[in-house]
């Protein structure tokens, strides 16, 4: 039995046609026409206690969507979830207490009130003992550092030092399982490393299951053995990180720019698969070809003003699942055996 | 019970943590407070100005108008501590911080009314009472049961304002908006019943007393506190006040309910 | 060029007509409340202190359409608020004057209100209810001017009090002075000859009276001949004064944002 079991779920939204014109404004305030977006589609997967999940995709791939039925924010259209065995749109108080969520957008704490206090409202809000809630504010303090702002509202928190807060906020009651929606938005790279040594800690030392969207791989990379990856509301890929860099790790993009006449340009052991005026993007195959060579090659022919070398991206790696036909029942099976251990 | 226990001490916590934030702005706490109280003094002057020539609005005279109006305003003032941030409630589904009213183990509904305790209130108060009991005194009343009567208009009043407020709110569940509908609705039927009813057609009447019971407020208690004859309803219906509040409230706190359900399904 | 900002304005009103018919909603309401006020007032008095109730309901019906039309433009909070956030600190550095600006805003709004509400709304509720008004083309002229008059002193006024925001951190008590003074002393709700005598004297000195009470006058013929004469002149003097004052302010403002960054 996993922690965590979600069966074939879907969320539809109903979004209102739009129609253009005074006279289409007109008739919508008589019959509106609805469009059904489905952000969630047969969604399955299951997480066991003690995992840490990466749940990624482009923007409004439905990673939210997902977190809030999970969290039992929303209702789905249909499908079933379990957290705990608690099915949380039905006994959202009672998961509530099982859980705990950070919305990187948005914080949850009392906006005008200093930050201490918020911790302590939630420490009566979830009933929280004594003993329980110093022994938590003493760790989360010594790891994230809350004392030098904790008696700043939170207001006048810096993004960082908010997020800091929140997550530590999100965690006072023992929940079992995290929810982390997008918890390194905005951060600078100190404080990114900070928070994923904070949740791997936290993952290693308190058994916490964590779940985490995110557009920064190097989170997923650092953190999370396993990664779930959705597009358009569906599963693409489910498994071991491992597998999936392998496939794609090897490429790489090569993206220059160039002087002078570069029309027919082309290079050998590279892919041009994108072009604006004086920048190529160039695929290549590290274990083919490595990108010095390549550089050189290049600058035989022309005069290269600047140059980056990308990893592959989320939006490259759905577009290769696609491309390659990698079919997702595939990864299942990958899946099935990863729990076994 | 235990419950109910720990709720109250939970919304005791709250509230206290709400004053404390308010009371970060010092100078606007006060000026806060001074500013309702003078907004309303001003109306109380507009009233004397509009009777200076003509002595009496429907046979209500100057004395008895302040104590219609200042009953309307205490029980707003109560009604504003608990449910004046409902109007809000928008500006938290518009921004998606709503989402953490449920995520925590407590009723949504609870805990959003727990959020803010607005000092604000305390301007009607000070206004109110002075007001009442100016009127009192001018009026030469002597209330022995009928303080009864006062304490459950001024319940029952807090009781159909905050509900009301709460209905608006949860309109903005379907449309994300609902502060218009503040200014259309609240703000003009309160303004309607600082007069007597019975200035205004049948319509109106049945309106407030039968559907948005206004009436239940100020103007149906005031007619037995103050000893006057109704022409429209009898007076005891202003006896009833907290009884049509608990009624009311109940229906607009389902629609509430309703609105959160709408919510959690069609999200913001 | 300053055309433009009231092209833009117009056009965004008519992008949220919604907010418009909410707003003369709730302008129609408060008209229905005080005509049952007067007419409770009125009861069983054929005229009070020599006015009717028929040109009393020509006074409040023309002065609700007037604040209807006034409310149309930016009010008092949201030019605190653009104070606040530091947009009036941002526009100081374009290249035109911020207030004469903010006025050709107001027309456009104003504008898209007068001629999608208050007008064809106003012309069918003077056709019913007949209140009498007895006016010459000629007092009609007077009676716009006399209204235009009255608009740009509130939003003197008004832009004044906006102001005040770069100073005090804190606003509630100048909101509330600048509210309680609009609606009494401007005799937008009651005119100033019912008010005890005293009283009347006061708000004859102050500029409010200017904005709502001197075009209503003039609109029902409770001013009449060389009267309004005098009556256009005094407003055209609170305009040059509140003018200046704004125009003072403003300076005092701009110094301010421009040495200490506002
Ligand atoms: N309340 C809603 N009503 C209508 N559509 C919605 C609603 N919430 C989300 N959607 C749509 O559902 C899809 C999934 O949204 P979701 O917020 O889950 O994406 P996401 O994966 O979290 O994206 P991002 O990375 O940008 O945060 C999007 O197309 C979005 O427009
Ligand atoms: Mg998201």
């Amino acid at each position: 039995m996993s922690l965590i079991e979600v069966n074939h779920l879907y969320k539809e939204f109903q979004v209102a046609k739009r129609q253009a014109g005074l006279w289409g404004a007109l008739r919508s305030l008589l019959r509106r026409e609805y469009l059904t977006k489905t952000a969630v589609r047969d969604v399955s997967f299951a997480v066991n206690q003690g995992e840490m999940v990466g749940y990624v995709g482009p923007n409004g791939a439905g990673k939210s969507t997902t977190i809030k039925m999970l969290t039992g924010i929303l209702v789905p259209t249909s499908g079933e979830i379990r957290v705990n065995n608690l099915i949380p749109y039905k006994e959202r108080q009672k998961n509530a207490r099982q859980i705990g969520v950070v919305f990187g957008q948005r914080t949850q704490l009392w906006w005008d009130l200093p930050t201490i206090e918020s911790f302590e409202l939630l420490k009566q809000v979830f009933q929280i003992p004594d003993h329980r809630y110093k022994q938590n504010m003493a760790t989360f303090a010594d790891i994230l550092g809350l004392d030098e702002f904790l008696n700043t509202p939170v207001r006048q928190l810096s993004l960082g030092q908010r997020m800091r807060a929140d997550i530590a906020a999100s965690l006072l009651h023992d929940p079992l399982i995290l929810f982390l929606d997008e918890p390194t938005i905005g951060l600078d790279v100190l404080a990114k490393e900070r928070m994923r040594q904070f949740i791997t800690e936290i993952n290693r030392e308190r058994g916490v299951t964590v779940i985490l969207t995110t557009h920064d791989m190097s989170d997923i990379e650092k953190l999370c053995r396993r990664m779930i990856l959705i597009d358009n509301g569906q599963v693409m890929y489910d498994g071991e990180l491992v597998l999936i860099k392998d496939l794609f790790g090897k490429e790489r993009v090569l993206i220059v720019d160039l002087e002078g006449e570069t029309d027919s340009f082309s290079v050998a052991g590279a892919q041009l698969v994108k072009e604006e005026g004086n920048r190529k993007w160039l695929r290549f195959n590290r274990e083919l070809t490595t990108a010095s060579q390549l550089i050189n090659r290049i600058s035989e022919k022309y005069e290269i003003k600047d140059l980056t070398i990308k990893d592959t991206e989320i939006e490259e790696m759905i577009r290769h699942i696609y491309e390659k036909g990698l079919a997702v029942y595939e990864m299942n099976s990958c899946r099935i055996e990863n729990n076994k251990f | 019970m235990v419950s109910i226990m720990r709720g109250i001490g939970l919304y005791s916590y709250m509230v206290g943590a709400s004053i404390r934030a308010q009371l970060q702005y010092r100078y606007a706490f006060v000026m806060n407070i001074l500013g309702w109280a003078m907004t309303y003094a001003g109306t109380a002057v507009t009233m004397w100005v509009l009777l200076y020539s003509f002595g009496a609005l429907d046979g209500w005279i100057f004395w008895e108008l302040i104590f219609l109006f200042a009953l309307a305003v205490l029980s707003w003032g109560v009604c504003m501590i608990f449910f004046f941030h409902f109007r809000s409630l928008d500006q938290y589904i518009v921004n998606g911080t709503f989402d953490r009213f449920l995520v925590r183990p407590i009723h949504p509904f609870f805990h959003f009314m727990a959020m803010k305790f607005d000092v604000g209130a305390f301007g009607q108060f000070l206004f109110s009472i002075a007001a009442v009991g100016l009127a009192y005194s001018n009026l030469h009343l002597h209330w022995t049961w009928q303080w009864l009567v006062f304490l459950g208009a001024v319940i029952g009043g807090a009781l159909i304002q905050g509900g009301l407020l709460v209905a608006i709110s949860s309109v903005a569940f379907w449309t994300t908006r609902s502060e218009r509908l503040y200014w259309v609705i609240m703000w003009p039927l309160k303004s309607l019943m600082n007069y007597p009813l019975s200035i205004y057609p049948r319509l109106v009447q049945l309106l407030v007393v039968f559907i948005l019971p206004f009436a239940f407020v100020n103007y149906l208690p005031a007619l037995i506190l103050l000893g006057k004859t109704g022409r429209v309803f009898a007076p005891f219906w202003g006896a009833l006040s907290p009884l049509v509040g608990a009624i009311f409230f109940a229906l607009c706190f389902r629609f509430w309910m309703l609105g959160l359900d709408r919510y959690k399904s069609a999200g913001s | 060029m300053y055309w433009e900002f009231s092209r833009k304005s117009f056009q965004r009103s008519a992008a949220y007509r919604f907010d418009v018919w909410t707003r003369i909603a709730g302008n129609i309401m408060f008209l229905f409340m005080w005509g049952f006020i007067w007419y409770a007032l009125y009861y069983g008095k054929e005229t009070v202190g020599g006015v009717s109730f028929q040109a009393m309901l020509g006074y409040i019906m023309i002065s609700q359409a007037l604040q209807g039309i006034h409310g149309a433009g930016a009010q008092l909070w949201e030019i605190q608020e653009r104070v606040r956030t530091g947009d009036i600190a941002m526009e100081m550095l374009r290249p035109y004057d911020y207030t004469t600006r903010m006025l050709f805003s107001d027309l456009g709004s104003i504008f898209f209100y007068f001629i999608t509400a208050v007008l064809p709304l106003y012309t069918v509720l003077f056709l019913v209810l007949k209140p009498s008004v007895s006016l010459t083309l000629a007092q009609m002229g007077l009676f716009i001017v006399s209204a235009v008059l009255g608009f740009l002193i509130r939003f003197c006024i008004e832009m004044t009090f906006g102001l005040f925001t770069f100073w005090l951190i804190e606003t509630g008590g100048v909101e509330d002075v600048f509210y309680f003074s609009i609606s009494l002393f401007s005799g937008s709700l009651v005119p100033l000859w019912f008010f005890p005598g005293w009283l009347e004297q006061v708000a004859h000195y102050l500029p409010f009276q200017a904005i709502f009470f001197v075009p209503n006058s003039i609109f029902v013929g409770q001013l009449k001949g060389p009267d309004i004469f005098n009556a256009l002149l005094g407003q055209a003097i609170w305009l040059l004064l509140c003018f200046v004052i704004l125009r003072l302010v403003w300076h005092r403002a701009s110094m301010k944002i421009v040495i200490q960054g506002g």
